[in-house]
């Protein structure tokens, strides 16, 4: 009889295996505490990702940016909780500039700020409002190909296109379900031909926008099948124009082709993480109770609200678990 | 509609929710008292809370990991329903310190807010399923001990409270309603009604809320014989037998009637001091029996009864910690929509006294005068007068618009009475009131007509405001 090796789990219609977790429970060094987004660093090889940590208001301390390398190797941490210049509170989404800068959204200030890749605060934009450059609940970030910041803006229902210093450039949409205009939008991914990807959050659906903002396809509808969604989050777009949708509420992430053609689904398969292995051997209190728990554990592998999502060069799927906080890896096959 | 009919649909809304707008009271009136009773029985009729925005925004909630946010969310989502389902959230309040269950032993956040749910859900039906319920409550379960109650082992804890303080009372007109005999053998009832899981910590994955389970191997199915009935009963059929018993009704009449008409004496006094209205009483025990223990029945015979109506039960209540801060929220008109700071506001529920899912012990919490001490009742006035002054708040807004809006002038009685009014027909003695006009009237004549006069005219009817959320008055319901 011959051992055979476990494969790892494969997406639902076989596209995606899983390929690793990292993640931990902690308010402070290796942890997240309800992660909220991901950011690949600039420099792909070498800079790791970027875990940004909502957190709750007993533990403000655990609002910040964790660094680690793909491999799950702990790099550092920054950032502060506060309404002072270079602090934040109800953190939404980050994205890195082409240019390397760090933006960081807070929808309780309405602002955006602006941090490098080690976390040296630099500076800060935007203020409350409907008018040009300001902001009601910034969510979703990302950068166009002329490398301008586009700002999901939720509450008024529409993007923005600023400056890398917040000067306002250009905006559209409007509160409503028609073509183009949006309902509480929240993620945002820019594709290789500078279309924009928006998932228009309570209208359960995904635009697609060339770079002037005119629309150009809309896909999904309310449910739990195929192609539909409850409350999407965030979005992605691979090299292979392949679009990535966090399906909030159905715990699962959705991949479609560029046109919205559905493709596959992925449900979740994290084990322990390295950080959690680590936390076990130091607590075997807490190992004793899992284990006592046995039943329980399958569950606890699926997504619980994932909300942001990227892809690297190699193919690889990173996707924030925010309620389980951790990030769970796929490889695109 | 006139002020009378005013007033009492303002004490109605107080009672059966966490009072109501000057808005809300015109549309209430404009629909009659009876159908406003009908509506606040019925909220399965009105839209619920919207829970992708609270998902959304409060994003550490969904796996509440600490006793201040399971309390954040309490407070949250009872201000929320203040509007559309006022008497829903009033009664989870209700059963909440009633069956007081506390994170100080359960340590599970989001399973003791899942009880709070349940007492949603079933807290204006059967008074036998919420029994049930509760016993299948995981909260519950843990709180007093049935995880450990075995078959050939049992643990008490369960089956006396069940007994002593959930549904019947230790005793009723000077007799005790059980025996030890009964509690040991309601024990064995419930024995195999357990949880399927043991206090797992939050690291690695997370809280994952707790469930129930029946392990049938772990059933004592032996007979057993409870308050004078014989046979080999599970837990559900004891809970037919304690419903019907007159103790039940008795003690279930006294809760609804000292926590929405008038305050009773504390419950251990319940063997040995009689109701305050026996009369009261009595009819709320007949329509528990005739309409086979439904809460929302005797509800709507309390709502439209003339001892709840009546003149000398209005105000004379003192309103519970949740009941101030809630109610304080909802005149506002503060945190309709999800935003930072309510972690910090609902902790003022602490502060006050009453700390919501972490109640002193399984008696829950004295009620009446003895919420109030003098520590307690600056931080309620503090509190009050402190949320009254803020004109950005949508409510106060609204409510000083409107005064404004009533004449080019304004006496100071005009103000003053108008400020009773709009924050929910208030009621002051005549010593109180005096020099809150008085205070109104050293302002000088108030004007609205031009922006300099109505920028004065603002800041005196909020200075008139805050004088009268500081009154001993606007803490009594």
């Amino acid at each position: 009889m011959t051992t055979q090796t476990q494969e790892k789990p494969l997406s639902v219609k076989g596209l995606f295996q899983f390929h690793d977790v990292i993640g931990l429970l902690s308010a402070g060094d290796a942890g997240f505490s309800n992660p909220v987004s991901i950011a690949l660093g600039p420099d792909p090889d070498s800079s790791g990702m970027y875990v940004l940590s909502r957190a709750n208001p007993n533990q403000p301390e655990a609002v910040r940016v964790t660094r680690c390398t793909k491999e799950g190797e702990y790099v550092g941490q920054f950032g502060q909780w506060g309404e002072a210049e270079g602090q934040f509170t109800w953190v939404t989404d980050m994205a890195f500039s082409h240019s390397g800068e760090l933006f960081i959204a807070d929808e309780h200030s309405h602002r955006i700020s602006v941090f490098t890749p080690e976390g040296q605060y630099l500076r800060c934009f935007g203020k409350a409002g409907k008018g040009e450059g300001e902001l009601d609940r910034p969510s979703g970030l990302a950068f166009d190909q002329k490398d301008n910041l586009l700002v999901v803006d939720t509450l008024n229902h529409r993007v923005q296109r600023l400056t890398k210093d917040g000067q306002f450039l250009s905006s559209w949409g409007s509160q409503g379900s028609g073509p183009g205009q949006f309902n509480m939008p929240w993620g945002i991914a820019v594709d290789g031909q500078d279309n924009v990807y928006i998932t228009d959050w309570r209208n359960d659906r995904v635009q697609k926008f060339d770079r002037n903002g005119k629309a150009l396809l809309a896909f999904g509808r309310s449910g739990a099948g195929e192609g539909e969604f409850n409350r999407p989050t965030g979005i992605a777009v691979d090299a292979d124009g392949d679009v990535y949708v966090c399906d909030w509420r159905n715990d699962r992430v959705q991949v479609f082709g560029a046109r919205g053609d559905y493709k596959d689904t992925l449900t979740g398969h994290a084990g322990m993480s390295q950080w959690a292995l680590g936390y076990l051997a130091a607590n075997p209190e807490v190992e004793l109770k899992l284990n006592k728990a046995v039943q329980n554990i399958e569950p606890k592998k699926r997504f619980y609200r994932p909300v942001s999502v990227k892809v690297d060069g190699e193919g690889k799927v990173y996707v924030v678990d925010c309620y389980r906080h951790r990030v769970q890896i796929y490889q695109k096959r | 509609m006139t002020t009378a009919n005013k007033a009492l649909m303002a004490h109605l809304l107080r009672r059966a929710g966490f009072g109501a707008t000057f808005q809300e009271l015109e549309t209430y009136c404009a629909q009659g008292y009876e159908a406003t009773v009908e509506e606040l029985l019925h909220p399965e009729g009105h839209p619920d809370i919207e829970e992708d925005l609270l998902e959304r925004y409060y994003t550490d909630w969904k796996e509440s990991r600490n006793i201040e946010g399971a309390l954040t969310e309490t407070v949250y989502r009872m201000n929320a329903n203040a509007t559309n389902r006022p008497l829903q959230e009033k009664m989870a309040l209700f059963w909440h310190g009633v069956f007081a269950t506390g994170l100080a032993k359960v340590l599970h956040e989001k399973t003791m807010l899942n009880q709070i749910e349940m007492f949603r859900n079933y807290g204006l039906g059967s008074f036998r399923e919420l029994l049930v319920q509760l016993s299948r409550d995981p909260a519950m379960i843990f709180w007093l001990d049935n995880n450990f109650n075995h078959k050939g082992a049992p643990n008490e804890n369960w089956g006396r409270e069940l007994l002593e303080l959930f549904a019947m009372g230790v005793g009723m007109d000077g007799q005790p309603n059980y025996t030890e005999d009964d509690v040991k053998e309601v024990a064995r009832a419930f024995t195999g009604w357990t949880i399927d899981d043991d206090n797992v910590a939050s690291i690695p994955f997370g809280k994952i809320p707790w469930r129930f389970r029946y392990l049938p191997e772990d059933h004592d199915d032996g007979e057993k014989t409870v308050l004078g009935h014989t046979g080999r009963f599970n837990g559900e059929d004891v809970i037919d037998i304690i419903c019907q018993q007159p103790a039940t009704a008795r003690f279930i009449s006294r809760h609804l009637y000292n926590f929405f008409v008038a305050d009773e004496p504390q419950v251990p006094a319940w063997q040995n001091t009689p109701p305050r209205d026996l009369a009261a009483i009595q009819m709320l025990e007949k329509v528990y029996f005739d309409s086979n223990y439904d809460i929302r029945a005797m509800l709507r015979a309390l709502f439209n009864s003339d001892f709840f109506q009546s003149e000398q039960v209005r105000f004379a209540r003192v309103k519970s910690p949740a009941e101030v801060v809630v109610g304080t929220l909802h005149l506002l008109g503060d945190f309709k929509f999800p935003k930072r700071g309510i972690f910090e506001t609902a902790l003022e529920c602490r502060y006050l006294g009453q700390d919501l899912l972490n109640p002193p012990s399984v008696e829950g919490w004295h009620t009446g005068k003895e919420w109030i001490d003098s520590g307690s009742m600056v931080g309620r006035v503090n509190f009050v007068s402190d949320q009254v002054t803020n004109i950005a708040q949508p409510g106060i807004r609204a409510m000083v618009d409107n005064l404004m809006s009533r004449g080019k002038s304004l006496s100071p009685e005009q103000v003053v009475e108008g400020c009773l009014e709009l924050m929910g027909q208030l009621r002051l003695n005549q010593d109180t009131k005096r020099p809150i006009v008085e205070q109104v009237r050293a302002a000088g004549t108030l004007r609205t007509g031009t922006a300099k006069d109505r920028a004065h005219a603002q800041e005196v009817i909020l200075r008139a405001m805050r004088m009268i959320g500081s009154t001993r008055e606007y803490q009594f319901a």
